[in-house]
């Protein structure tokens, strides 16, 4: 077995794919099904001061090459996450590494629920969701600059561990964005979030999705994804992790030849929750037909014809 | 509590069971043994099938036999189940399951399963095990029109029980809907499965006869296993709660029934 482990944030990941944030619960539900201390890691369900209820239904529909969700950023909030999912996560997973993603109305509500589990243990550090084009106040801060680099900032001095902010695309430059994080103090970014997108039922001619809008994810936004990690990665010098259709070890190296350390894997655990684990032997098994040691060395390293 | 498995299994036998309605069984041991009625599994065609819709789709699980077999009943709404409608003995499809909260049986009460439509689905398998157990069963199945019907002979042959059929338009069986001229004497245990409309007026029904019922909803689904919180539902306490891991089946109390 090629040798996938990669070190960043301050620790050494045993493998790149992690599983994306929304799609893997808080972990328990996929015990059964997923060897998750096999893999590199997950990112939780966000976590908000307060529980939230979520929009009503429907929530998730599909679309050609994909899948439309507005969930609503339903959870449990801060406290029953603290006193019943953070326990099991901590008690299970003891080789991958948990990310926590962090979502608020306000900078506050953000600086609460970090300040209400840094001393926990049982996690690495925090994925920072400013992009989640479904409700309303959280779309601010992952398009607004000035907001961006002060929740960034805020954060920054709450918390001595790692800091990952989850990029939305829906802006017209990431690099300007990536870097804004960077300067602001975080240690890494998530590349991407989903795209904003709508279906219509045109025999009722009403919206598919109960919220009316949803965020768009799947193999339809592979390319996408890779362009933007790509122009992400180009613009600062600390790690990006990938996300956006991977499904196979090939569609996760096209993310880390762009300039990706990490991978996520979401929208494929829904039509195979093997996918994490065969993305990370299709990754293997690139790594041994091209003789390469060491996965930090396929890190951007995307050769452009007439660039080198 | 059960833990669901992640398995490929090999189609053994596909038949059409009406116009658009076609019975599947595979081998799927692992799934089969755990399985009870009511429970539902995610079937989809795998990562690697680019010309497939990209989701699994949930099924009720249908039947279940002692040789491993699973029978899904599976109607053709869109492109997912016409995909799936397409396999043949010797496909594979992949199966996630057994998923859900089932049926909870009343011990002494006679069963009465309302199946409106593709709702059928999970009472073949009450119906089966039920009748196994030597209890009291009846199957009162509504479509709109014959056409639509499943096929009678085959859902003896799965469940052993004389299904009382009813068509909207009286074409086969009874004129009407499932909860017309019911017979409830006996003090049944209801069990419902079909559209919203059905449903509500199934729980009107035992709530005015004073009769126990569970439904089995349906939500559009994307993990099946409760991570996606996709497929919700509104409960009597007004939160959106998940069709796929705290039902699809619910005491008809425990949901709002909006009109």
């Amino acid at each position: 077995m090629a040798n996938l482990t990669q070190q960043l944030l301050g620790v050494t990941f045993q493998s790149p794919v992690l599983l994306a944030s929304g799609t893997c619960g808080y972990g328990e539900e996929y015990a059964s099904l997923i060897p998750l201390d096999e893999i590199g890691g997950l990112v939780t369900k966000a976590v908000s001061l307060e529980p939230r209820p979520g929009n009503p239904p429907h929530r998730v529909a599909e679309t050609p090459g994909g899948m439309i969700n507005a969930i609503g950023l339903q959870n449990v909030g801060l406290d029953r996450f603290r006193g019943e999912k953070l326990p099991w996560l901590r008690e299970n997973l003891r080789s991958a590494r948990v990310l926590i993603n962090v979502v608020g109305h306000s900078a506050e509500d953000y600086e609460a629920v970090v300040s209400g589990l840094d001393s926990d243990e049982g996690f690495l550090g925090y994925e920072i969701n400013v992009s989640c084009p479904n409700v309303k106040d959280g779309t601010l801060f992952g398009t607004d600059q000035q907001a961006l680099a002060a929740l960034v900032s805020g954060l920054r001095a709450l918390t001595d561990r790692p800091l990952v902010v989850k990029l939305t695309p829906n802006v017209p430059d990431i690099g300007v964005y990536a870097r804004i994080c960077e300067e602001a103090g975080a240690d890494g970014l998530s590349a991407i979030n989903t795209f904003p997108g709508m279906l219509i039922d045109v025999e009722a001619r009403r919206p598919v999705i109960g919220n009316v809008s949803g965020g768009v994810s799947g193999p339809a936004i592979l390319p996408m994804g890779v362009y933007l990690t790509w122009r992400a990665a180009a613009a600062v010098s600390i790690p990006v992790i990938g996300i956006g259709g991977i499904r196979s070890g090939s569609d996760a190296l096209q993310y880390i030849l762009a300039g990706a350390s990490l991978v996520q894997v979401g929208t494929a655990l829904f039509v195979d929750p093997s996918a994490p684990v065969q993305v990370q032997a299709g990754i293997a098994e690139y790594m041994k037909r091209h003789d390469v040691a060491r996965l930090a060395d396929l890190v951007g390293a995307l050769t452009i014809p007439g660039r080198e | 509590m059960t833990a669901p498995v992640r398995v490929w299994a090999r189609v053994l036998e596909t038949r059409k069971a009406s116009g658009d309605t076609f019975w599947i069984e595979v081998d799927c041991p692992s799934i089969a043994e755990q399985a009870r009625p009511g429970q539902f599994v995610m079937l989809g065609t795998g990562l690697s099938d680019v010309a497939a819709p990209l989701l699994p789709r949930p099924f009720s699980i249908g039947a279940r036999e002692a040789d491993g077999r699973l029978g899904f009943l599976l109607r053709v709404f869109g492109a997912g189940t016409q995909r799936l409608s397409a396999v043949v003995p010797g496909d594979d499809l992949l199966v996630l399951g057994p998923l859900g909260r089932p049926f909870t049986l009343s011990p002494d009460r006679p069963i009465v399963c309302l199946a409106g439509g593709v709702g059928l689905a999970p009472f073949l398998f009450v119906g089966a095990e039920a009748k196994r157990d030597a209890r009291d069963v009846r199957i009162v199945y509504g479509e709109r029109t014959a056409d639509r019907v499943f096929d009678p002979e085959l859902i003896r042959r799965i469940t052993g029980v004389e299904p009382d059929l009813r068509t909207e338009d009286g074409s086969l069986g009874r004129r009407g809907l499932v909860i017309d001229d019911l017979d409830l004497d006996d003090r049944p245990q209801l069990l419902a499965c079909g559209p919203d409309p059905m449903l509500r007026a199934c729980a009107d029904l035992a709530r005015r006869h004073d009769l126990p019922l569970q439904v089995s909803v349906e939500e559009h689904m994307g993990c099946g296993v409760g991570t996606c919180q996709g497929c919700v539902v509104l409960s009597s306490e007004g939160e959106w709660i998940k069709s796929c891991t705290e039902g699809p089946v619910f005491d008809a109390r425990e949901l709002a029934w909006r009109t």
